[in-house]
Parts: structure tokens; C-alpha cells; sequence
């Protein structure tokens, strides 16, 4: 999931994980964003103040962050992944600590390292992997989701939200292999999302309506799945999970 | 004097600092609107339109493009890669990621090396960070007069907020808190019971006229200087600047 910051991608990833995750296969849930939001919008509440992660990384002689000896990525997911409702298993690199980066530089580095190793594992093949990125292109550009298949980019129907959705989309299908899809999210009406169409130059996969019940999770931090499951907008996220998976 | 605004993606950060620039540059100041997030927005709020904000080249990007042959400084840089903005004001993007392939991410000029580097004796820099912690974490103190925290009343925007505030409190830099979009007493009540009951909170009301600007890629000075949400963030101005206008 990617977009423009304050697009809804977490609110959309977290709706769409246990959606997802009610329907079977196992789901990990990955969010590389510093800043919290996936983990409410999956009805986990609020993050660890430091990501277990950090356990499954050292230094090595020269400084360097390597994983622990022993861990690979079916470890440390079994290890170091927390619970979300529904059976979720959730692998974070952490969130900004006060004090800058340094208390969770081996997370970071650690799930640099698992994510880009998680193809290899056969135990992996059955488990649906949907990750919540931070806003804007760095993390594709900086191949962050590198088990992604399809780029779902989420825009509201704002000019600049249309702009990082062009932006981003453009990086993410440079890969070989790589569908991104448009998902107009907090429309009003069929004349929001003719707009939405008209900025990005092509047609969006789902529309997602502006929602009461979804705004008022968000003010509470819950679960919009938890907080409002007959919401037309988790109906629509209903959708689009069906839509994704006969692309 | 330097001013920096911080806060989560979608928070109204890019509106909050095109619209100030504005403002001070009409109350006579020179100003320079920095735009350090890889995905640059503030042409659009600056008024200079969406088109022309796609064509700005990013200061980093046109270094690497061997745009500048010799030892370029810091206010070279401004010179050769600004671009003009409306009232006088100077736009400058510090670095824009539009490939797959973006370099190396701790080479070359960052936006806190372009914060701490230019001049501001004569001029208002305002600058328009990216979305996250990042760029305030990397801040030395003394860096900016002055940093500006947009939150909105949800739970993911406050606890960015929150965290921004921390950050900043032993940066040698005023805090300064707007409460962005608030509707009415229960969204007032709800960044309150977050960031605090004693901490002064500029409200900038939810204004029609500003979603409409966002809408089609406008600046919301320009469609209506006198609507209650433009208004409030003209008035921020006296309090940023405090001292008067430099000669």
C-alpha cells in the first residue's frame, strides 16, 4: 500500500489484512513506516515502544548490523512478529523513539534483511504479505517491499494526492513483474471519483466512500473493521480485496 | 528567521506552510519556501499550479546532473535551481525522488544541510519537512527559529504530533502547535487530552475553502484570503514573527 501521507493507506492495508486473514491463508502484516498507524487500523492498539525486532540483530566486528546467527526469515517472523485480531502476525521495524533512530537501527536493519529474504522460504508460499509503506516514493524507490506483486496506491480526491499517486506508481512499475492499481479513497459521490480519474489519467479499482463510521474509528485509533464493520467504506474495502485477488 | 513545519502525512503541513509563506510575503518580508520532502508539494499550495510543481527540478538531482560545474554554495544552489513563486516569494525543491534508482540516500545535499546552511539574516525561510520524524530527528539544535507541529484530531496524527513535540523539545527551537481542522469542541477536546491541557494550541477551524483549494490544486490564499482557516494562518504570522520586519 502505498500513497501521499494522510491518504488512508494504513486505515486500507489494516481493513484489508483481516479481511484478508478471515478468509484463510495466514497474513503478515509488514509496516515499515516510522510513524504509528497500521497497528490501529488493525485493531492491535498502540505499538511496543520498541520493536521486538531489534532482538534478531547484532553487530558484527567491524559495526556492521547483520541478523543474528541462526535467524533467518521464518524465525524471525515466528519470533519476533507480534498478534493482531484475527490471527494477523505483524513484523514492524519501529517507530521514531525520542532519541532518534539509533535504539531501533537493528530492526531497521533487521527487517531490511528479512523482508528481501521472505521469497525464499517455501513455508512462505501459502501466506498472503501486505505492507503498509511510509507516505511518498522513497520506500520503492529504495526496494522496501520487495515481495510485492501489486502497488495498491491510495488517493484522495486532492490534486497533490493525485500527483504522489502518479509519482509513486511510476517508480513502482519500472519493476519487472509489478501491477499498481489506483484506489480513490474518501469520495463523495460518483463526481469525486470522475475527478479522481481525470487527475490521474486512468481508471481507479475501487472507490472508497467517505465515511462517519471510518472517521470516528480513526479519532479513537481503533479498528475501522471493529469499529464500523457494516460501514460502506469497509464494504468497499470488502470489494476490492475480491478485485485484487482475480488480478 | 527560520521556520520549519513538521507533522504526519495528510496533517495540512504543505497548506499550512504555502499559505504562511504567502502571508509573510505580503506582509513585506523575502522569503524563501524550502520544500524538503522527496515528494514535493509546495509549489501547489505556493499557487504556482500542479503543472509547473511536476517540472521543478530538485537541488540534489540537478547536482547530480552535473548541472553546476564548479564548487557550488549554498546560495548558488537557490540562485540556479529556485524557481519563482507567487508575491516575490523564492520556491526551492532540496531533492525529489522520481526513479527507481535514486542514489545513495546518505550522499549529496539533504534538506537539514539546506536548513542549517542558508542565510535567513535578511529573509523568512520556510520550510516544508517531509512527512515524519525524520528531518527533525537529523535537526541540530539552533538550526530553525522556530517549528511548527500541524496536528489534526485523529489518534495517528496526534501521536505523530506528540512525538514531534518530544523531539523537538532540546532542539534550542520554539514549538509551535497548530491544531489543523478542527470542527468543534469534542476535535479540540481530543488533541487536549493528548498533547496536553497547558500547551498554547493555535486552532485553525476546518475550512470548505481550503478542501476546495486541495481539490483542484490551488492556493487557498488566492481563492479566498478571508475564509476562517486562510485567516487563522494569516494571523500565525505575528506570532511566528514577533520581531519586525528585518530591514
Amino acid at each position: 500500500m502505498v500513497g501521499k501521507g494522510g491518504a488512508g493507506k494504513s486505515v486500507i492495508s489494516g481493513t484489508m489484512a483481516r479481511v484478508l486473514a478471515r478468509q484463510g491463508p495466514p497474513l503478515l502484516a509488514l509496516d515499515s513506516d516510522l510513524l504509528p498507524g497500521l497497528s490501529f487500523s488493525l485493531g492491535a492498539g498502540e505499538d511496543p515502544a520498541l520493536p521486538p525486532l531489534r532482538e534478531a540483530a547484532e553487530k558484527d566486528e567491524d559495526g556492521r548490523w547483520r541478523l543474528k546467527k541462526g535467524i533467518g526469515p521464518a524465525r524471525a517472523v515466528q519470533r519476533y512478529a507480534t498478534a493482531a485480531p484475527d490471527g494477523i502476525r505483524l513484523l514492524q521495524l519501529g517507530k521514531t523513539p525520542r532519541e532518534g533512530l539509533e535504539p531501533i537501527m537493528g530492526a531497521v536493519n533487521a527487517y531490511y534483511r528479512v523482508i528481501h529474504r521472505l521469497g525464499d522460504v517455501k513455508s512462505f508460499k501459502q501466506w498472503t504479505m501486505l505492507g503498509d509503506l511510509p507516505a511518498g516514493p522513497r520506500h520503492i524507490a529504495f526496494d522496501w517491499a520487495p515481495y510485492a506483486r501489486v502497488f495498491v496506491v491510495v488517493v484522495q480526491p486532492t490534486v497533490q494526492s493525485a500527483l504522489a499517486g502518479r509519482r509513486v506508481a511510476r517508480i513502482a512499475r519500472v519493476r519487472e513483474g509489478v501491477q499498481a492499481v489506483f484506489v480513490a479513497n474518501r469520495v463523495n459521490g460518483r463526481a469525486d471519483v470522475t475527478h479522481v480519474e481525470r487527475l490521474l489519467g486512468e481508471r481507479v479499482v475501487a472507490a472508497v466512500p467517505n465515511d462517519a463510521g471510518v472517521a470516528e474509528a480513526e479519532r479513537l485509533g481503533r479498528a475501522p473493521i471493529d469499529h464500523a464493520p457494516r460501514s460502506p467504506a469497509v464494504a468497499e474495502i470488502e470489494r476490492l480485496v475480491t478485485t485484487l485477488a482475480d488480478l | 528567521m527560520k521556520i520549519a513545519v513538521a507533522g504526519k502525512g495528510g496533517a495540512g503541513k504543505t497548506t499550512v506552510s504555502g499559505t504562511v509563506a504567502r502571508a509573510f510575503a505580503r506582509a513585506g518580508h523575502e522569503v524563501l519556501a524550502l520544500d524538503a520532502d522527496a515528494n514535493p508539494m509546495l509549489g501547489v499550495s505556493l499557487g504556482v499550479g500542479p503543472e509547473r510543481t511536476e517540472l521543478l527540478l530538485g537541488v540534489r538531482q540537478g547536482l547530480e546532473a552535473g548541472e553546476v560545474e564548479h564548487e557550488p554554495t549554498i546560495e548558488g544552489m537557490v540562485e540556479r535551481f529556485g524557481a519563482d513563486a507567487p508575491d516575490g516569494i523564492r520556491l526551492v525543491v532540496a531533492s525529489r525522488i522520481e526513479t527507481d534508482s535514486p542514489g545513495c540516500q546518505c550522499c549529496g545535499v539533504s534538506p537539514d544541510q539546506l536548513l542549517r546552511e542558508l542565510e535567513d539574516g535578511h529573509r523568512t525561510v520556510i520550510c516544508d519537512l517531509e512527512a515524519g520524524l525524520g528531518t527533525l530527528v537529523r535537526m541540530e539544535p539552533g538550526n530553525v527559529d522556530a517549528v511548527v507541529v500541524v496536528a489534526n484530531p485523529t489518534a495517528k496524527a496526534l501521536e505523530v504530533a506528540r512525538r514531534a513535540i518530544e523531539i523537538t523539545s532540546d532542539k534550542d527551537t520554539e514549538v509551535i502547535v497548530l491544531a489543523n481542522r478542527v470542527r468543534d469542541q469534542d476535535d479540540l477536546d481530543a488533541i487536549r487530552a493528548v498533547l496536553g491541557d497547558d500547551r498554547e494550541l493555535i486552532v485553525i477551524p476546518e475550512d470548505p475553502t481550503i478542501a476546495l483549494a486541495d481539490r483542484d490544486g490551488l492556493a487557498p490564499i488566492d481563492l479566498d484570503e478571508n475564509s476562517p482557516g486562510v485567516t487563522a494562518l494569516i494571523a500565525l504570522t505575528d506570532r511566528l514573527a514577533g520581531a519586525p520586519v528585518p530591514a
